[in-house]
């Protein structure tokens, strides 16, 4: 465990410390920023259209940060063989993996912190009240982020660091989705077609489940009970592809 | 120079026996030996060069002794306790851009999991062995070929291991930073470590080891005392590592 | 320096032309009355967590669209479709309804309108001004002779809806012992204006301006009866507004 934490530290100081992410952070903030004219066009609507657009910048360049990130991190290592010097050291691979994503999480944890205390000061500036639920909801964002993280990391352990963030995104929408992909089993054409659509459901993470966008903008309360047992289901999620990565990663050779 | 030979009553540090790898590339998997039937002894105490053209598999029998690689067949065998009695510095070693040099010891040390305040006592010493006391508080990014080659040795060294691996420590360095590793390695010896170092520069080959082995195209072609080769070509290792590799 | 020049000439030129072709074409493009709208059922099918957002842009868009062509044509042939896209993606959005509303009797689509006030009563029935407004337009733009007794209806539901401002019942009552219809018509609008609405406000204020009597003495015993149809704060903004050219 001391091994995973030096680990998950040290990503932490070399990722919080690379200037592209202040960068996309900036272009957040900017965009942030650019959702208060959105929503003084708004005939009066400013509030719901600073916390509907502000959740969206905020999720979507987390996205960004996120994928771009951990596609790098675990193939930069082995690109530029600083791998050799963790490797010849007593560390194993699957600490090394919950290392970085531990790491990852902590600099995620500061950039979502970061763009969710601006826009909640932005928004409680517009509506004139503070909004409980929009810390929440950028806390669930996290959430979604650390499983496309996960699903990232496991991808760069097989793939090039550009395809890894292709696929991260690519599943992220896919998460978006995955209610759909249900319906589809239903159509019934052909018992491969239902299969198949089964397993695209099964193995997409549903990640619009823990989404509580809607009800900050004022589409009623979530289901709060739903929304915990799929925060616990990408728990669960997340383990287990992690433990993916670890095992792929173990058979890797340098 | 004090060249040792007699190695005779000194239990081995390093085993390699038999050591084969193939590997597997390209769409068609198509399969190429990189060693074929590896063997060497290296003794406690030894400064040991492992020397060979290009592609001999030097590197690849290294990565394997540290398990970066696993063998096809054959057996190693490491008198230490893990690989926390080891250390290792790679070929053109690259570190992390946005730590400095100071932070990336530190680092290297706690995943030895050494206490907090010997952490520092050590950094420290390590620092100033290399002669990088100035730069400890600068990133790596910022550090030339040659700072980057010292702070690689220095990672090595940090858990004060008993065997040192060093992949081309020479490499890329100025006849100054050569000198400085030199005298680093001398000192390891004088401790009584074992350093096993790949280096294509054999002048310093010459003057540092004791024991040499040289291969070629994946199997160990010469394996002995530095003093018996060099007497075998009238003190030009150069010579005798041509003749023997052009065999 | 010369090529410095041309550098910047041609950078100075490229703009020139990027700033032209917007400017020119833009303006010649104007704002269609009929441009495209996705059915609701394609952005339904898709992601639940960005339906809103989605809502919300075509908000924007829709009362763009309205604001553009209030001031020319008066064609809003596809304000219908954008409403109905909004609520669909954002059934809780009950601005979109209250500003459609009134957006498509400019429109001369009563009818629509009085739909989507009705699916908007049905989606948030706990909101007091659906019913409300749905009485004002029953009374103000339905033909027939039932159409007093429907505005009653609904009147008497809003009077239903926990947390309605206590002057909703007593207007239901003003409402039925009042005989002259400019006076019921006034006493309508000002009902609108109090639900607190931004757009409802300047619709209501420009329409009692139209019915109150020009003259400063008369217009102020009318606006008197209509102090109990809102909140003394509400009423003092309405003074303000409607005695705005009046010294």
């Amino acid at each position: 465990m001391r091994r995973v934490l030096a680990i998950a530290g040290n990503t932490f100081r070399e990722t919080i410390r690379d200037r592209v992410l202040a960068v996309i952070v900036l272009f957040a903030l900017s965009m942030i920023v650019a959702s208060l004219w959105l929503a003084s066009i708004s005939l009066g609507q400013q509030g719901r259209m600073m916390k509907d657009f502000g959740l969206v910048a905020v999720s979507l360049f987390g996205l960004i940060v996120a994928v771009f990130v951990a596609a790098s991190l675990v193939h930069k290592e082995v690109e530029k063989r600083t791998v050799f010097v963790l490797f010849s050291k007593p560390v194993g691979r699957t600490q090394f993996i919950w290392g970085k994503f531990l790491g990852l999480a902590a600099t995620m944890l500061a950039v979502m912190a970061g763009m969710g205390l601006f826009l909640f000061v932005v928004d409680w500036f517009v509506a004139g009240h503070p909004s409980g639920w929009l810390p929440v909801a950028v806390g669930l964002i996290y959430l979604q982020l650390l499983t496309i993280m996960a699903v990232t990391i496991l991808f760069s352990t097989v793939a090039s660091a550009i395809l890894a963030s292709v696929l991260g995104i690519c599943v992220f929408v896919a998460g978006q989705l995955s209610h759909n992909v249900l319906s589809l089993t239903g159509l019934g054409h052909g018992a491969v077609l239902r299969g198949l659509s089964w397993v695209v459901f099964v193995l997409v993470p549903n990640l619009s489940a823990v989404d509580i966008k809607a009800s900050v903008v004022g589409e009623g309360a979530p289901d709060w009970s739903q929304v915990g047992l799929w925060g616990g289901y990408l728990a669960a999620y997340i383990v287990a592809v992690l433990v993916l990565a670890s095992v792929i990663f173990r058979r890797k050779e340098f | 120079m004090t060249n040792v030979t007699d190695h005779g009553d000194r239990p081995v540090a390093l085993k390699v026996a038999g050591l084969r790898k193939t590997v597997h590339s390209g769409f068609r998997r198509r399969s190429r030996e990189i060693l074929r039937g590896v063997d060497l002894e290296v003794r406690e105490g030894d400064v040991f060069g492992l020397l060979g053209p290009n592609g001999a598999g030097k590197t690849t029998t290294v990565k394997v002794v540290l398990g970066l690689m696993r063998p096809t067949a054959g057996t190693v065998e490491l008198n230490v306790e893990g690989l926390g009695e080891v250390g290792y510095m790679p070929e053109n070693p690259y570190f992390y851009d946005y730590l400095t040099g100071r932070e990336f010891l530190l680092f290297c040390a706690r995943l030895f999991a050494i206490e907090a305040h010997e952490r520092r006592r050590r950094v420290d010493g390590l620092l100033s062995d290399v002669g990088l006391e100035a730069a400890g508080g600068t990133q790596l990014r910022k550090y030339s070929k040659g700072m980057l080659q010292r702070i690689g040795i220095a990672q090595a060294l940090v858990n004060d291991p008993k065997l040192v691996l060093l992949d081309e420590p020479m490499t890329g360095l100025d006849p100054l930073g050569r000198v400085e590793v030199k005298h680093i390695i001398e000192a390891l010896r004088r401790r009584g470590k074992t350093v096993l170092f790949n280096s294509h520069i054999l002048a310093d080959v010459a003057e540092l080891c004791s024991r040499i082995a040289i291969m070629d195209r994946g199997q160990v072609v010469w394996q002995g005392a530095v003093q018996d080769a060099l007497a075998d070509a009238d003190g030009d290792l150069e010579a005798f590592f041509v003749r023997t590799v052009g065999k | 320096m010369r090529r410095r020049a041309s550098v910047v000439l041609l950078l100075l030129l490229c703009a020139a032309v990027i700033v032209a072709f917007q400017v020119t074409r833009s303006a010649k493009a104007g704002s269609p009355a009929r441009v495209f709208v996705p059915a609701p059922k394609f952005f339904l099918d898709l992601s639940p967590s960005y339906r809103t957002s989605v809502a919300d842009v075509y908000w924007l868009y829709a009362i763009q669209y309205y604001g553009q062509h209030v001031r020319g044509d008066q064609r809003f042939d596809s304000l219908p479709a954008m409403l109905d896209l909004i609520t669909q993606l954002s059934p809780g959005f009950k601005q979109a309804y209250l500003f459609g509303a009134f957006a498509l009797i400019d429109a001369r689509r009563p009818d629509l309108s009085y739909a989507l006030l009705e699916r908007g009563f049905h989606n948030n029935p706990q909101d007091w001004r659906f019913p409300a407004y749905l009485g004002f337009f029953a009374y103000t733009y339905a033909r027939g002779n039932h159409k007093d007794l429907v505005a009653a209806q609904w009147y008497a539901k809003a009077a239903a809806v926990p947390g309605r401002p206590a002057y909703v019942p007593r207007l239901a009552a003003t409402l039925i012992a009042k005989g002259g219809q400019r006076a019921k018509a006034m006493i309508l609008w000002a009902q609108i204006y109090a639900t607190g609405d931004t757009y409802s406000e300047q619709k209501a204020v420009s329409a009692l301006d139209q019915l109150l009597p020009a003259g400063k003495q008369a217009r102020m015993q009318a606006v008197a009866s209509l102090q109990g149809t809102m909140s003394p704060a509400q009423f003092n903004d309405l003074i303000a507004a409607l005695f705005q050219g009046y010294r």
